[in-house]
């Protein structure tokens, strides 16, 4: 492992200064459970490693703010799948938390660590993007918010621009009665890397979001608004030909030693199918007015 | 059962110190100016080299030393337990991927890696390599082997190392009703001991030390003397006790190249393997097995025909006994009146194979188990009835010339049969398997051991046997606290040490309670027979009237402690009684293994499960398996082993299995794409269950156990497949992917 200067900043202001000044040869530090490794295998080698967790406004804090549920940078998987009002509004973000690598991961690993890492079988990433999550960057201008589904960009890349910090994750509090449910493909049950991650919510009006990923270069959102996905009543077959229509963008990867690309986008129909049943099942019923 | 004695679950000794990280393993181990070793290799699998250049990697500060094929004696060192064909380093051609051709010592680890990185190989990359049971027959195949390696051979010109006939009776003059033919696959797995594999080497005085992980430190103590021609008091090897080891720990690997490296530096060396260099390091064969089943319409077996193929990498180590001890009980349990087994162990391009727990047990069961299967399915005759009906009786000579049946057999396939629920009606979606493995304990042995009863009555147990966490610590401590009724937090066993410790062969074939328990056994009887001697002279009593059993000494009148009689008798002075004790089990060159089975490991596997039509996965919701273990000395070491074999069996049944690219290439190192299973993909039910007879050799009628509840994982389960979704797959592992492809091909 190449050395490197450790920096522990206290405020986001000093974090931003320091990533500013070092550019590129500045990694930031959070959980560590994707850094560490990278430092160890010699696939990153910074100059300089900054450290967030003794910046005070970055604490592990999940409130509730303005229509919005605000998970804070540096809070753990852990915590966020152990929060009461994140397993009432978003419980499928519960259920992506709490397949996050094993339980001593999840005790370090972050809900912003795991989307800025960029990669493309990130559990989190579809919930979030089912979720309409809203990323909270600051940086040398001050602060700015993004869609999560703009700030996800590409394998190992995010929209942050130089000097930029992700301080945290806002995801606002569901208007309308949703339900909804993730689900993924491994190849063994305990602790591994998603061949396919998918996510499903379908909300009180009949419209279906559903994201998914690690069949091509990022997780993908796609909504349906005609009804036909959320109506408990419409054919399986109706509902097959239009998730095969959502799914034709996928592009699994031809060399993957985990899935075969035939495996992977049938396994897209089988598990997109599921999750849309498990979704609406989970939909309050509302009463006849 | 509570208690010190043999037949209690006593607590692990040494246990606490393993799982609260205060066992000092060889990667603990610091030496005084210690040079850290890394090895070069190449991203290819077969190369020419054709020049190395060190000038970049030596200007990294702290290098000590390069070595290369240069450095060494020539012509080049060679080693093996079997043959002496493994090089130190490859020299003109690598034959595996990983395969090192260079070490760098340096003063860090970090340098050593560096530097590493640095060495230059110029070298041409050989496409043409061979990965295939298939491509190594192929005549116009590349020869692995240089055949200047294998004078008088006369499949040297091949790449079949050896070609065995095993087998009684005539197979083509033999008519049966039916003959079910298929041929099954096994792939490469490899051991994943949770500890890689460490070495180290220091200057010692005019001799020289090794520290390794290994299984067998006296067999690496031969193989060092005879490499650097000393003799064997110069050669002092440490072997602590290993994390796992499971068979690939068994043979010296990379033990020569680091005493050849710190013989040049003058300074103690250490090479500790990564995860992904134990991959290339050792691994099991993989097998292609054709057989042919002959079956009368009720069920009885009138034939058995094997061809088996045995992939055992570019080195042999130890993989033609595996192929011959694997093979010779391919026709399993049974009474077949006619057997043939042609057994090949084949050259290749990849990693070496060893030694691994089930010893090519496993992939010959998974074979013949499921082509029995197939036989029962065509005759419509209920699986587990078929196997009851074949099976060999206690003290049946199954095996013509060896030992006979020695153990009740059908009564842990019943056992296993009834813990499942085999009668009971079938869930809907569900299937259920039942198989059987037998394996061969050791056919030779020969273990010391010196027990020393110090004069308050505590005690030293000397064993070469490894305790790799199978508990062999525990079992000696166990023989003692019953024999000289000492309690176990009194008794130490002190192991891995080669000038403390009388010599052991080895540590493999699920010897140790059996081969070292009985040397523990009989230097505690030396012990007795001296307490015993003492007793009478402090009585002044004949000895004919004292006896000594279970720590109690029994004279005219009165009735004594070993430990009270011993204070007494040892006098002022103290001091203490020690005692010898061998067991030894010699050639039979006559036999076709060089010796008849010392004891049978026997294990009945039944599994349930559930196959998920849309996906291919399968979820096992119960396993039960049952091994014939003559006695428990231990129950909870002995479920440990059990579980921990079957739980192996399901990584190997269901997702284990190196994946390589076309040049040889293993492309899933490490534990990110080779996965094996976790707490969470146990069956949802798993037990285990033991057959307890006291009918084995060893002492109070133990056999030895670890292997057998690994031999009938992945028949067990096929079949369970096969009766859950219709599908036949005779290839392995039996991935979510592998099923739903085979559910599309059906389609």
């Amino acid at each position: 492992m190449k050395t490197f200067e450790y920096t522990r900043p206290r405020t986001v202001a000093e974090a931003v200064r320091l990533l500013n000044e070092h550019g590129p040869d500045a990694q930031l530090l959070a959980g560590g459970t994707d850094l560490v490794i990278e430092l160890r295998n010699g696939w990153k080698e910074p100059e300089v490693v900054i450290d967030l967790k003794r910046i005070d406004e970055l604490r592990p804090s999940i409130t509730e703010d303005g229509g919005f549920i605000k998970i804070s940078a540096s809070t753990v998987m852990t915590d966020i799948a152990e929060d009461q009002r994140i397993q009432k509004y978003f419980p499928a973000l519960v259920e992506s938390a709490v397949v996050v690598g094993s339980v001593q991961i999840r005790a370090r690993a972050t809900l912003a660590g795991n989307i800025c890492n960029g990669s493309p079988a990130a559990d989190t990433a579809p919930p979030m993007l089912v979720y309409d999550a809203v990323v909270a960057i600051a940086g040398p201008n001050g602060m700015r918010r993004m869609q999560v589904d703009d700030f996800i960009v590409g394998p190992g890349k995010v929209a942050l621009e130089r000097g930029e910090l992700v301080t945290a994750i806002e995801l606002p509090i569901p208007q309308r009665p949703m339900g909804a449910a993730y689900t993924r493909l491994t190849r063994r049950r305990g602790t591994d890397l998603a061949s396919i991650t998918l996510c499903c919510g379908v909300d009180a009006d009949g419209i279906t979001r559903l994201a998914y990923g690690s069949v091509g270069p990022r997780a993908v959102l796609l909504v349906e608004m005609s009804g036909v996905l959320a109506d408990p009543n419409a054919s399986h077959e109706t509902k097959a030909d239009i998730l095969n229509e959502m799914f034709l963008g996928a592009s699994p990867s031809l060399r993957s030693m985990r899935a075969s690309p035939d495996y992977r986008r049938a396994m897209l129909r089988v598990l997109g199918a599921r999750a849309l049943q498990t979704a609406i099942e989970r939909l309050p019923r509302e009463t006849a007015a | 059962m509570s208690g010190d004695g043999v037949g209690a679950s006593a607590r692990r000794v040494g246990g606490y110190g393993r799982v609260t990280g205060h066992q000092e393993y060889l990667a603990d181990i610091t030496l005084t100016d210690m040079l850290h070793v890394k090895l070069v290799t190449l991203d290819c699998a077969r190369a020419r080299i054709i020049s190395i250049d060190k000038t970049a990697a030596e200007q990294v500060s702290g290098v000590r030393l390069i070595m290369t094929a240069e450095d060494l004696p020539h012509p080049m060192p060679r080693f093996g337990p079997q043959f002496q064909d493994r090089p130190v380093l490859a020299t003109g051609e690598t034959k595996y991927h990983g395969e090192p051709i260079a070490a760098v010592a340096a003063e860090t680890k970090d340098a050593a890696e560096a530097a590493a990185k640095l060495v230059r190989v110029d070298h041409e990359v050989l496409v043409d390599g061979v990965f295939s049971v298939s491509r190594a027959l192929d005549p116009t195949a590349p020869l692995v082997q240089d055949p200047d390696l294998r004078p008088d051979d006369p499949l040297a010109n091949t790449n079949i190392l050896r070609e065995h006939h095993f087998g009684w009776g005539d197979v083509d003059s033999q008519e049966a009703d039916l003959v079910v033919e298929n041929t099954y696959e096994f792939p490469m797995v490899t051991h994943f001991a949770i500890e890689p594999h460490g070495f180290m080497a220091a200057p010692d005085g005019d001799g020289i030390a090794i520290w390794s992980t290994i299984q067998h430190p006296y067999l690496l103590q031969k193989t060092i003397a005879k490499l650097l021609d000393l003799p064997l008091a110069k050669v002092r090897v440490f072997a602590p006790d290993p994390g796992g080891a499971f068979g690939g720990k068994q043979n010296p690997k990379l033990e020569p190249l680091v005493a050849y490296m710190s013989l040049r530096t003058g300074r103690p060396v250490r090479l500790i393997l990564t995860l992904d260099e134990t991959f290339q390091a050792v691994r099991r064969a993989s097998t292609e097995i054709r057989v042919r089943t002959g079956l009368n319409s009720d069920g009885t077996l009138v034939f058995e025909d094997f061809e088996s193929n045995f992939l055992i990498g570019a080195y042999v180590d130890i993989a033609d006994r595996v192929v011959t001890k694997g093979n010779y009980l391919a026709a399993g349990p049974y009474r077949v009146p006619a057997v043939r087994i042609i057994a090949r162990g084949i050259l290749s391009h990849t990693t070496p194979s060893t030694a691994f727990r089930g010893f090519g047990i496993p992939q010959v069961t998974w074979a013949r188990e499921s082509n029995l299967d197939e036989g029962a399915r065509a005759l419509g005759i209920d699986r587990l009835e078929i196997r009851l009906r074949n099976l060999a009786e206690q003290g049946e000579e199954f095996v013509p010339g060896d030992t006979p049946a020695d153990g009740d057999w059908q009564q842990a396939v019943r056992r296993a049969a009834e813990l499942l629920g085999w009668d009971e009606p079938l869930p809907a979606g569900r299937g259920r398997g039942i198989a059987l493995g037998l394996k061969s304990g050791p056919t030779t042995g020969l273990s010391y051991s010196t027990v020393r009863l110090l004069g308050d009555g505590s005690v030293l147990i000397y064993s070469g046997t490894s305790d790799m966490g199978q508990g062999a610590r525990t079992v000696f401590a166990q023989i003692a606290s019953q024999e000289l009724g000492v309690p176990l937090d009194r008794i130490s066993v002190i192991m891995g040490d080669s000038t403390v410790v009388p010599y052991d062969q080895q540590t493999s074939a699920s010897r140790s309670s059996v081969l070292m328990g009985t040397a523990v056994l009989r230097a505690c009887q030396d012990i007795q027979a001296k307490v015993r001697t003492m007793a009478a002279r402090l009585d002044g009593v004949d000895e004919s009237e004292v006896s000594v059993e279970k720590g109690m000494v029994y004279l005219p009148g009165r009735e004594a402690t070993v430990t009270e009689t011993l204070v007494t008798g040892l006098g002022p002075l103290g001091g203490e009684l020690v005692g010898n004790g061998e067991m030894r089990k010699d050639k039979d060159l006559e036999h076709p293994l060089g010796g008849s089975a010392l004891f049978f490991e026997f294990n009945a596997t039944a599994v349930e499960l559930e196959v998920d039509p849309g996906t291919g996965e399968i979820t096992i919701t119960k396993h039960m398996t049952v091994s014939d273990v003559g006695l428990a000395m231990n129950p909870l070491q002995v479920t440990g082993q059990d579980e921990g074999a079957a739980i192996m069996g399901l990584g190997h049944t269901l997702m284990e299995h190196y994946i390589f690219d076309e040049e040889g290439r293993i492309r899933n190192l490490g534990a990110i794409d080779y996965r094996i299973p976790t707490s969470l993909d146990l069956p949802l039910e798993l037990r285990s269950d033991s057959i307890e007879n006291a009918d084995g050799p060893g002492p109070y009628g133990v056999k030895g156990i670890s292997e057998g509840a690994l031999l009938a994982v992945s028949p067990a389960v096929g079949s369970a497949v096969t009766e859950a979704t219709g599908l036949i797959i005779r290839d392995l592992p039996l991935t979510p992917q592998r099923v739903w492809e085979a559910m599309m091909e059906r389609v």
